[in-house]
């Protein structure tokens, strides 16, 4: 039986860029009927590219139409009373809502987490912030960069730097934001299910600093309590890890005994490795800098894909760094039809990337390209919310829609 | 009903996976409230029960006794542990008895493993029509790649985020264990939908997830923008393709770093005022957005004269009272001496049996009126006699006889 998994979900996402709405998302590519307010200007990431070689245009952002699909649109100016009339009105309609503003944001307009729980009691308010909605950096500003050097992963990068005298770096795209999306779509289902068994709803908090935290966990507590290294600077050059070959880079991780057996033989059993240490993993610590010049040597005569497919084959634990264009040409994301074609009235039709999560009953599925500004205020607000036609107009002419 | 109930509480999770991305995403349904019990082999532990650092390929892991890896007890918390050696039929048998009295499977063996191993979702639905079973993989059960091994650096690598991460002149850089986690809190949002659907039909399903894919999903506005005009995106160290200044920047001290980004020319006025230079703010070099973009490194430069000789915290400080989005680049000592993080109590203290006091990090939300369930992970079959004898019901001598079988340990 094919169907979605989270329809008769009802989600308002007042978001923009790229935690909340990628959230919102993940929700509406399962089934949620996800209600995308923007104010009249739209979300500002639609100002943000890539954008096609026709230049930039706010229906044309891949950053909004990615993060954006599934959904409805509407416009709302939260500023005019009579626009947040029809915000209330929502929020009794809505499970969800999604808010990616600062936390005193919705509460000065008098929509505090008590008096939207009053309004709707059974509402589900994801709340996601940089620093969470408590505590003494509360109303802190901070963003993509901000956030991944607060929260320590950025102190780590680049991970096998040679220079301790070059600034740490943030990961690549907006790693926070999507970390944050998730992490919120997470605890937001979990509630909702929580739900169904007291019927009311909960404020949940998600700080982007304790999102990224979560992810160095483990490096955290090893560095108190194991005593290991915590910089972006290994203990001794690389060895594997990163190599460079004839046309980019691979990541090698002959770690267990067996890779490392497997890696020689690839290698062509060159005459260093005949020494019977080399099954050995404390020798191979020890030792690994001694060959590291002729593995390098060797590595740079190969094709990053043709040594990745020969190696993987015999057993090594190994992937090419692959560019954008190699994601989008990769014959086993292929094979699982990772790539969906979506049709948008303005951008066209492209590829888009799919999800990871290939669901036997319920597949994910793009079931409506990103919304134009403002394309369903009369489907959401006259048909869901029962507004009349006359309604309508007068709002749109107050400026609240 | 009261309403600080966990939210999945009196769901059943079974979890055959082990070192990060499995263990971690069952670690997340625990700690909302699940029962989560993690099967191992006494023989084949999870690996991250006794190894130091992971997965650094050319570190030394050193060993530790297996209930001692902080791997391992910072991504298996608020589970129980039972030893099952599944190379004998009776440890598969029970295995399998005990995946059927449970709501949700989770794995991250080798695509095939779980079947080879009468552990399959074919299996297993034939007796529990309405299970949900997650098998997450490095990429993905199908296709000419299934059988290809890979960790966290790799799927990294493959996925695409390694390729635009790091300085623009140098290369390329792989993410830590940081992609399992990311990994794993995705893979639990699918199993969470999955357990959603069924609640509402009654219906299972079995979920395949590929980890390199789960990096691609987190860059799929720049995959699509390649699609759209052809250009491969690169590295651009802590830049952004509009905002400027928008870096990370040498305070005064060994390896101290401050990361500072302004979005704005209010921001930028605001900052020029902080640094004591507001006649910046007129310069036509940095007086818009567009013209502080195009004279960056120049504007970088004046920012990092300023910063070099003084201390970082009290430069944090003075930049985010003026409303400015800054932070400390933290390690891992700034990150626990944090005050904001202490005070929303971001760690979690456990008393673990045979190391003590730990503080380790919680989960990465709060809910109101509900505390979440993050107790210490647990010691290796330490649960032995509540599942074995509470849930499946055997009796002392069967037991025994398990152990002397060394089925169980």
């Amino acid at each position: 039986m094919a169907g979605d998994a989270l329809s008769g979900i009802k989600v308002v996402e007042l978001a923009t860029m790229v935690s909340g709405p990628y959230c919102g998302k993940l929700l509406a590519d399962m089934g949620a009927d996800v209600i995308k307010v923007e104010p009249p200007e739209g979300d500002s990431s639609r100002q943000c590219g890539p954008f096609p070689k026709s230049g930039p245009c706010p229906e044309h952002s891949a950053l909004f139409l990615y993060n954006n699909t599934s959904k409805r649109g509407v416009t709302l100016n939260l500023d005019k009373a009579e626009g947040l009339d029809v915000f209330k009105r929502l929020l009794r309609w809505a499970d969800v809502l999604i808010d990616n503003h600062p936390p005193q944001c919705l509460g000065n307009l008098g929509l505090s987490w008590e008096a939207m729980h009053k309004l709707n009691p059974a509402l589900v308010y994801t709340s996601i912030t940089p620093y969470g909605r408590t505590g003494p950096r509360a109303d802190v500003k901070g963003d993509e960069l901000a956030i991944m050097h607060a929260a320590g992963l950025g102190n780590l990068l680049p991970t096998r730097s040679v220079d301790v005298s070059r600034a740490p770096v943030k990961m690549g795209g907006y790693a926070v934001g999507y970390h944050g999306g998730v992490t919120a779509a997470l605890a937001t289902l979990a509630t909702l299910l929580g739900r169904m068994k007291t019927g009311r709803g909960r404020l949940i908090d998600i700080s982007l600093q304790e999102v990224i935290l979560a992810l160095v966990r483990v490096n955290v507590a090893g560095t108190r309590y194991h005593g290991t290294r915590w910089s972006r600077v290994p203990d001794r050059p690389p060895a594997m890890g990163r190599m460079k070959t004839s046309d980019g880079y691979i990541v090698v991780g002959a770690i267990e005994n067996h890779h490392f057996r497997a890696l020689i033989e690839l290698m062509g059993n060159p005459e260093w490795a005949a020494a019977a240490g080399w099954d050995s993993l404390a020798y191979r610590v020890h030792h690994l800098m001694d060959v590291a010049p002729m593995m390098d040597e060797w590595m740079l005569q190969q094709r990053k894909d043709d040594v990745h497919h020969k190696g993987a084959k015999m057993g090594i634990a190994m992937g090419p760094i692959n560019s954008a264009k190699d994601v989008v040409t990769n014959k086993q994301y292929a094979a699982r039809g990772y790539f969906v074609e979506v049709e948008h009235p303005e951008a066209g039709k492209h590829r888009y990337a799919g999800w990871p999560y290939k669901m036997s009953a319920t597949p994910a599925q793009v079931r409506r390209p990103a919304p134009l500004l403002g394309q369903h205020n009369r489907e959401v607000y006259c048909d869901s919310l029962g507004y009349s036609l006359e309604e309508l107009e007068r709002l749109q002419h107050l400026g609240a829609v | 009903m009261e309403n600080n109930v966990l939210p999945l509480q009196g769901v059943r999770v079974v979890d055959f996976s082990w070192v990060w991305a499995g263990p971690y995403s069952a670690m997340l349904l625990a700690a909302l409230g699940a029962e989560v019990i993690k099967v191992e082999g006494h023989k084949r532990t999870d690996l991250m029960r006794h190894i130091v650092v992971w997965p650094l390929p050319d570190a030394a892991p050193q060993e530790v006794p297996p209930n001692q890896g902080m791997a391992f007890n910072s991504v298996n918390m608020s589970k129980k542990s039972v030893t099952l050696d599944l190379t004998k039929l009776e440890g598969v048998q029970l295995a399998k008895q005990l995946a059927v009295m449970s709501d949700i499977v989770v794995d991250n063996l080798r695509p095939g493993s779980m079947v080879r191993l009468g552990l399959g979702y074919e299996e297993l639905r034939q007796i529990r029509p309405d299970i949900i079973v997650v098998s997450s993989s490095s990429r993905g059960q199908k296709g000419p790649e299934k059988d290809y091994a890979g960790y966290a650096t790799i799927h990294h690598a493959i996925g695409g985020g390694a390729y635009i991460t790091g300085y623009a002149d140098d290369a390329p850089c792989h993410s830590l264990g940081d992609t399992d986690i990311m990994n794993a809190t995705t893979t639990a949002y699918a199993a969470l939908a999955a357990l959603y659907h069924r609640m509402q039909t009654g219906e299972g399903q079995f979920i395949d997830y590929s980890q390199c894919e789960g990096v691609s999903s987190f860059i799929g506005d720049l995959l699509l923008g390649y699609e759209m005009n052809s250009q491969i995106p690169e590295r651009m160290g802590n830049a952004h393709p509009k905002y400027a200044p928008h870096n990370v920047y040498q305070c005064w001290g060994v390896d101290r770093w401050l990361a500072l980004e302004v979005h704005s020319d209010e921001e930028f006025a605001t900052l020029t005022g902080v640094i004591g230079k507001p006649e910046l703010a007129e310069d036509p070099r940095f007086a818009s957005m567009a013209s502080r973009k195009k004279n960056e490194s120049e504007l970088d430069q004046v920012i990092e004269e300023w910063t070099r000789a003084r201390d970082r915290d009290w430069m944090v400080n003075e930049f985010c009272q003026a409303g400015l989005a800054a932070a400390p680049s933290r390690d891992a000592r700034d990150l626990y001496a944090d005050p904001h993080l202490r005070a929303r109590h971001a760690f979690v203290t456990v008393e673990h049996p045979e190391v003590g006091e730990l503080e380790l990090v919680g989960v990465p939300w709060k809910m109101s009126d509900c505390e979440m369930a993050v107790e210490r992970a647990p010691l290796l079959g330490e649960h032995n006699d509540y599942v074995l004898r509470e849930l499946l019901g055997l009796s002392q001598a069967e037991v025994a006889d398990l152990r002397r079988n060394e089925v169980i340990m």
